[in-house]
């Protein structure tokens, strides 16, 4: 396995799904899977699923500017992302950095154990 | 243990040592530790504190804007920190993302096995 790899391919599809289809994150999260979202504490994927697909805003879309990962030590990867959230309608697009604990499946993927998603207010 | 606790703690730990005596961060890492910073890959406590210590800089204060933090389900707690990086002399402060996955030591406390730094550019 290897971790950039793995990093990479996991922040294309989490982006993509999320601005095409929230509620399709849903297989990406766990029962104790955990999400902090600018300071909200959620647990478990419908919740979050719950607290992602309820956002104030229809359609965004991502940009990537930075990906670093790391192994975790229990076979589990960490990626820290930055990049910037355009809203549709929104004149000015949001900073963002959102890190990710990402941990295997028996099926040989991975889920998101740990979201922290927080904007960078300039 | 309360990961909210263990964060704070850690955080109010780690930047006072860090703009007091960056020599001082070598016992919170160890052998297996890794550090991003900005971009650059970094491992083990010798190479991680030589990087830190060699930085362009003699003096600095970190104010720390936010924490959020996680259990990591390894024993460990992920803790994610946003805030300003003052340089002496310096105009304007940087802003900056740093997330540090910590695992308990034998003697009941933490280190830091991972650690990876941005600089939030506006």
């Amino acid at each position: 396995m290897d971790p950039d790899a793995v990093a990479r391919a996991f922040v294309e599809h989490y982006y993509t799904t999320f601005d095409a289809n929230r509620a399709g994150l849903a297989n990406l999260y766990q029962e104790g899977s955990m999400l902090t979202f600018e300071g909200q504490k959620i647990q478990g994927s419908q919740n979050i699923v719950a607290k992602l697909t309820s956002l104030p805003f229809q359609q965004c879309q991502h940009n990537i500017t930075t990906v670093d990962c790391q192994p975790s030590g229990a076979g589990g990867m960490l990626v820290f992302v930055s990049g910037t959230l355009q809203l549709a309608g929104e004149q000015h697009a949001l900073k963002f950095s959102q890190m990710f604990h990402l941990m295997p499946t028996p099926q040989g993927s991975f889920y998101v154990l740990n979201d922290i998603f927080r904007l960078n207010y300039a």
